[in-house]
């Protein structure tokens, strides 16, 4: 066996090793398993508990349709128009701020939210867990 | 003394170096996969699932090349993923840079609390070790350039 292969496999197996004795040991999550949050989500569940502002990602169509009560339509068609009227309310009277999507598989949410992070520096921003599925559900 | 000469005792130091920052950068993120899980899908370049395979081979990875470049039998190998490691995290850092991603850099698995990435700071300590791994390759070639195939 040539010599760097033999090598590549002596490295790849002692960290195959170390990953596994992280897993085993508990020092890692399974990579396998559904994550609990991503960096900056918020379940449903915890969101009730607070006094929040929510927003609306998804199309106006689908806003239209249904949305949570009191929420603000914001997607990037309508974003000038809908983040003046976000910020007039927020600024009235300052709270988190929770924007949702369709579902748990959307991205729109997170990438709204990562908007507003940029122009509400002050304000406690996450997305939600789920999405509107989560909520009619 | 007389033995080595400064070249030598320069590639040692840099071997040594890398060994150092490689190690240093594993062993927090061993200890705490999940911050290293956000910071690596902050990236945006691969998803969270993913993500979590990295954030777990990955720092075992550095901590065996880290140590892996001081043992003869598979020091080239290591400096060789080495060097495609740090090519890797130096078109990250500026692919991140270029899409304006205001993120921690994960590099060694803690926050740094800095308001935000100094990107070009980062990619110059890659480049800087990017050279010393180029050193110590070159020396391996000049000391034993019959091993790849041997």
């Amino acid at each position: 066996m040539p010599r760097f292969l033999r090598e590549i496999l002596i490295i790849t197996a002692l960290t195959i090793l170390g990953a596994a004795f992280s897993l085993c040991s508990g020092l890692a999550p399974l990579p396998w398993a559904e994550q609990e949050l991503a960096p900056g989500e918020i379940q449903l569940i915890d969101a009730r508990a607070l006094d929040v502002l929510w927003v609306d990602a998804r199309s106006k169509a689908d806003f239209d349709a249904g949305h949570i009560p009191e929420a603000i339509c914001l997607n990037d068609e309508h974003w000038e128009t809908g983040v003046v009227k976000l910020m007039g309310t927020w600024l009235m009277s300052p709270r988190t701020i929770i924007v949702y999507c369709g579902s748990e598989s959307c991205d729109a949410s997170k990438l709204i939210a990562d908007r507003l992070r940029e122009s509400l520096p002050d304000a406690e921003i996450y997305s939600l867990k789920g999405g509107w599925n989560a909520w009619v559900q | 003394m007389g033995a080595i000469d400064k070249k030598s005792l320069f590639v040692l130091i840099a071997r040594l170096v890398l060994a150092g920052v490689f190690v240093m950068a594993a062993l927090p993120k061993i200890e705490d996969p999940i911050t290293f899980t956000n910071s690596v899908a902050a990236f945006r370049v691969i998803d969270l699932d993913l993500s979590a395979w990295v954030a777990l081979f990955l720092p075992w990875l550095e901590l065996v090349l880290g140590l892996g470049i001081l043992i003869p039998d598979i020091r080239r190998s290591s400096a060789t993923l080495i060097g495609l490691l740090l090519f890797s995290f130096i078109a990250l850092h500026t692919s991140a840079w270029l899409r304006g991603l205001d993120i921690s850099c994960g590099c060694f698995g803690y926050e740094t609390g800095e308001p935000g990435t100094n990107y070009s700071w980062l990619i110059a300590r890659n480049v800087v070790l990017l050279w010393f791994i180029c050193l110590v390759l070159r020396q391996d070639m000049r000391n034993n350039p019959a091993a790849p195939s041997s």
